[in-house]
């Protein structure tokens, strides 16, 4: 996918990736013309950030690069793409892949190493999507479950906070006429 | 010839149909490009919009999507659209332009999913004698299982969304619940106040 930047401006994506699950991601600003090389103008700085704010991969002043990790956590990673600030400003797209879990396999290793034959890469490729299809489908089922509790629970909470306002209005006014009695009585007007 | 082919196939199978499904936090516009190869390629693309930066303001408006061609044309274009999920063959190969526009004057965090289909090009290679019906219906399967991710990805997005309200209502609850407390308690306090005021200065004037 291609990312369009200014001078000066930063584009950030996160992605949700699962714990203990590789990531390749790459990037490499597009160059319109072929022979000639990109202005200095065309340059990058690239962090890749955990959900807990720890930095897996920092590049300043870049024109491309390419960063592998397994993940520590499962949440969301953030890749940021700031493009310093040049006078006049300049603009260019950024070409940027990132793969995670099974489509950050490397296929062609696999099968030269393995010695084994295209269709049962193939067929191996459909069981490792088949795999995480089944993976996500059961997280849903777990993310439902969770919502269904906070609703349960939104409801519970509702009633017994009306339950509370009502029991706060009736005690006020009764307060209020207590005080309000006492007061007369004792101003000797009731 | 035979070698020829079989590397051919061999590049189009194992170049991995990645779903690119990103997130991001969109302000007013916010523009990606997408490369389609392959005249005949299924574009699938989807977004949800996961949630505001507000607290309090919910996002009920939605925003924009303009789908543009390689020579600039309008390909789709989603209005005011909260969530929304599209698919179109690809007529000319290029760059594709997805362009959000976002009306709202809070932020908003946006799930964005594009998945191309290859399958359309095996057409041609089903005449080559190395291309066996048997990969045939296998690249079908891969096609269709890929199709499952992206629309479950939609799914999960949307999923998430509703979770975010539902945290929102929960707080809401409470927070007014409590406020509704002290205003009444607050109000009352206010009533006797008041009402001594008023009195006693009855009593000062009666008793002069």
């Amino acid at each position: 996918m291609r990312l369009d930047l200014e001078s000066g401006g930063s584009k950030c994506i996160s992605d949700e990736i699962k714990l203990n699950s590789m990531t390749v991601g790459t990037y490499h600003i597009v160059n319109p013309n072929e022979t000639i090389h990109l202005p200095p103008s065309h340059k990058l700085s690239v962090t890749v950030t955990s959900p807990k704010g720890h930095s897996h991969h920092h590049a300043e002043n870049v024109e491309s690069g390419k960063f592998v990790f397994t993940a520590d956590e499962t949440g969301d990673y953030m890749t940021c793409f700031v493009a310093p600030g040049y006078r006049p400003p300049a603009k260019f797209a950024v070409d940027f892949e990132w793969k995670s879990g099974v489509e950050a396999k490397d296929w062609a290793n696999i099968a030269k190493r393995g010695h084994i034959n295209m269709l049962e890469v193939e067929v191996r490729k459909l069981l490792d999507v088949t795999d995480t299809i089944h993976d996500e489908m059961f997280q849903l089922r777990e993310r439902e479950r969770e919502m269904y509790e906070l609703n349960r629970s939104t409801n519970s909470r509702m009633a017994a906070l009306s339950l509370l306002s009502l029991v706060v209005t009736l005690s006020v006014a009764s307060l209020q006429l207590w005080h309000l009695k006492s007061f007369l009585e004792r101003k000797k007007l009731l | 010839m035979s070698l020829k082919a079989t590397i051919v196939i061999l590049g189009i199978l194992w170049s991995f149909q990645a779903t690119l499904g990103i997130r991001f936090v969109i302000d007013r516009e916010e523009c990606f490009s997408h490369k389609a190869d392959y005249e005949g390629d299924t574009l699938h693309v989807s977004f949800v919009v996961i949630k505001s930066d507000s607290q309090w303001h919910f996002n009920e408006d939605g925003v924009d999507l303009v789908i543009h061609g390689p020579t600039g044309e309008q390909i789709h274009d989603f209005r005011e659209q909260i969530s929304a999920k599209h698919d179109f063959v690809v007529q000319k190969k290029g760059v594709y332009r997805f362009c959000f526009t976002n009306k709202s004057p809070y932020h908003e965090t946006i799930d964005f999913d594009v998945q191309l289909g290859h399958f359309a090009y095996y057409d041609q290679h089903a005449k080559d004698e190395h291309f066996t019906p048997l990969m045939e219906q296998i690249s079908k399967l891969e096609e269709a299982l890929y199709n499952i991710q992206f629309e479950q990805h939609w799914l999960e997005a949307q999923t998430d969304r509703q979770a975010i309200v539902n945290e929102n209502m929960s707080k809401r609850a409470v927070h007014k619940a409590l406020f509704e407390s002290f205003a009444l308690i607050g109000a009352s306090c206010l009533q006797i106040y008041l009402l001594r005021r008023l009195f006693e200065r009855k009593l000062g004037m009666s008793r002069v």
